[in-house]
């Protein structure tokens, strides 16, 4: 890693600079305690106080909904169709975000990669920036509260400045354009960074233990935890859509009024909702919403991909319009409460 | 670093046959227009294709013939939604749309040398026929090949001059074929059965298990039917002392991308969470014991 110092004069220099990188997108307050991620011109329409946005990252990524192909049935053809192509630059990404869209790339770039994430993971530089818990971050209880890689260049704020983690042969040319704005990292400014570590860390009111977490689930299987819990259960799907991991989707095709051609879309899909376990036919594999409660908690204990699905970002938890919480139910879940 | 096809898009097929089989179901044989994907479309007995019919959608068909002439593919569609109404629509020369082949599909050559026991219901038989005419293919590979066929009634059994000459006459290629009905009122069953009662009955497809002795001795029981079959089936065959490694199935689910990624084909819980497209369609009795509402 390589570790600079980016003093707080030249912070707007810096954003400057990396609008020839891409259109830059930050977090700005978009309501009382609201944010979203949101094209900015000037680093002063961010709010990089922010706790958590609402709509995750992911949809620079995965797109909620976007054309894949075009097809018309005269020319016999189904020609592929790339939106949203230039270039971002995402501003102010938390660690638990850079850590879900390095679960994203497992799904979506390891074994057969997809060529519309990738080219969009490609066309984006990922800026991350440190933060503070409130009382529904748990991320350090799932292992994911920093960020090691995923990121292009890292801001860690201090006093009087930044310490500059850089990550990617990307972040390396982002700096190489600025090398006049960055200085060398001081012994203060390491024992400042720590300290501020130390501080964050300490911040968190949220645990979960996840000690055998994927047994406790396989052994709740017949708890009736499900039940109550899918209960209170809207089924709205609204924690699908604002979690970072989270990446089923359902592909579509519209016809034009031709009936010849029409595009092929793809969409956010929820596994809340009651068709998503559907058959033709009929046949429903989750017809309950007591089963795809359970499914959705069993899918984010699971180490399916190598790591938990999910990286204790809180927003299912926050935006819940039936209020529950995941915290609470795989506490429950252990038999801990 | 990473390939830049693009797995979703797929590649055209003209139909060069299509015939009814029964009220709902149509074998429709496709021929690849691009050549060279048709080369490299290699598949094993048990995997399946997402076909496509531009403007309808894409549905995950299982790929129901051994790959004998690479640039066709046989498939054996039920007439159930909006996408196979229309693929059953479609006439000779019109176009489908191919990608594939997915899933793991059947482990032929660890089968090498091992009985077969073929166990299927209904359209069941579909991915099960790639298995049979692979073995046949191979013949000297594999020991005796017993089929299980259930079907609803005659007018529904499918594949049925093939599957006759092999109720007839399967033995003279080592193969037994047995055959159970559910209309016991059907005359053509009735007619059937009266022609080898040794080799049919009727009644559900576990009822061919009172007419035959099945054992476990170097076999591989294959399975496929309606979701509703698996649990009777496997339970004939533990009661006969099979390992349930011995046990293969290929299950149907909701597979959308056919790649792993959509997530509708997720099963299993903690720590068995698979992907059916991906990780399957084909398991084993001892998969489905280690995952929870596999079957």
């Amino acid at each position: 890693m390589l570790y600079l110092k980016l003093p707080k004069e030249n912070f707007d220099a810096f954003f400057e600079n990396l609008k020839s990188f891409g259109r830059i997108y930050g977090p700005v307050k978009t309501g009382v305690s609201s944010y979203a991620f949101k094209e900015v011109s000037s680093a002063e329409e961010m709010d990089l106080s922010y706790t958590r946005t609402m709509i995750p990252p992911k949809k620079f990524f995965v797109k909620p909904m976007e054309k894949i192909f075009e097809f018309d049935e005269e020319k016999a053809e189904f020609r592929e169709v790339f939106e949203e192509t230039e270039k971002v630059v995402v501003f102010g990404v938390h660690h638990c975000d850079i850590n879900a869209i390095k679960l994203l790339d497992k799904v979506y770039l390891d074994e057969l990669p997809d060529k519309y994430y990738w080219k969009r993971r490609e066309n984006t530089v990922l800026i991350g920036y440190d933060c503070y818990p409130d009382e529904y971050c748990f991320c350090k209880s799932m292992g994911t509260s920093y960020a090691m890689d995923g990121f292009d260049i890292f801001l860690h704020e201090l006093s009087d400045g930044y310490l500059v983690r850089v990550a990617s042969e990307k972040g390396q040319e982002i700096i190489a354009k600025s090398k006049n704005l960055f200085a060398n990292v001081e012994a203060k400014d390491i024992a400042e960074f720590k300290e501020k570590e130390k501080r964050r860390l300490s911040g968190f009111k949220l645990e979960l233990s996840i000690s055998g977490i994927q047994d406790m689930l396989e052994l709740a299987h017949d708890s009736s935890v499900w039940q109550e819990y899918a209960d209170k259960c809207f089924g709205c799907g609204s924690c699908n859509l604002v979690c970072p991991t989270c990446r089923c989707y359902d592909v579509i095709d519209y016809v034009n009024l031709d009936i010849k051609s029409g595009e092929r879309i793809r969409r956010w899909d929820s596994c809340m909702l009651r068709k998503h376990g559907l058959v033709a036919g009929g046949l429903n594999f989750r017809p309950t919403r007591m089963e795809r409660l359970r499914n959705r908690f069993n899918c984010k204990g699971s180490l399916r991909e190598g790591t938990l699905n999910c990286v204790g970002c809180g927003r299912c938890t926050v935006y819940c319009p039936a209020e529950i919480s995941l915290v609470e139910v795989l506490q429950k879940v252990r038999g801990e409460i | 670093m990473i390939k830049t096809e693009n797995v979703l898009a797929p590649s055209p097929a003209k139909i060069v046959k299509t015939e009814k089989m029964t009220e709902i179901e149509r074998l429709i044989q496709l021929e690849f227009l691009d050549k060279e994907f048709a080369q490299n479309f290699v598949y094993k007995p048990g995997q399946f294709v997402k076909v496509n019919v531009m403007g309808v959608g894409e549905v995950p068909i299982s790929i129901c013939a051994a790959r004998k002439r690479p640039e066709i593919l046989e498939l054996c569609v039920r007439k159930v939604g909006r996408v196979t109404n229309a693929i059953h629509n479609r006439k000779v020369g019109d176009l489908l749309w191919i990608r594939g082949p997915y899933g793991n599909g059947f482990p032929m050559e660890k089968m090498e040398g091992s009985n077969l026991l073929l166990i299927a219901g209904g359209l069941g038989i579909a991915p099960l026929r790639g298995v049979l005419q692979y073995a046949l293919e191979n013949r000297e590979k594999y020991g005796d090949i017993t089929v299980f066929y259930g079907i609803r009634s005659y007018n529904l059994m499918l594949f049925r001059e093939e599957f006759l000459k092999l109720y007839r006459e399967g033995d003279k290629q080592g193969v037994r074929f047995y055959l159970s009905y559910e209309d016991k009122e059907d005359q053509e069953c009735i007619r059937l059965q009266q022609e080898r009662s040794d080799r049919c009955t009727s009644g559900v497809v576990t009822k061919i298990f009172e007419i035959t002795e099945v054992t476990p001795e170097n076999t591989y029981a294959i399975i496929c039917g309606p979701p509703i079959m698996y649990k009777f089936v496997v339970q004939e065959l533990m009661k006969r002392n099979f390992d349930p490694r011995q046990i293969y199935m290929t299950l149907e689910r909701r597979m959308k991308c056919g790649i792993g990624k959509c997530g509708h084909c997720i099963i299993g819980e903690g720590s068995s969470i698979k992907y059916v497209c991906k990780d399957g369609p084909v398991f084993t009795y001892w998969d489905a014991l280690h995952t929870k509402g596999m079957i």
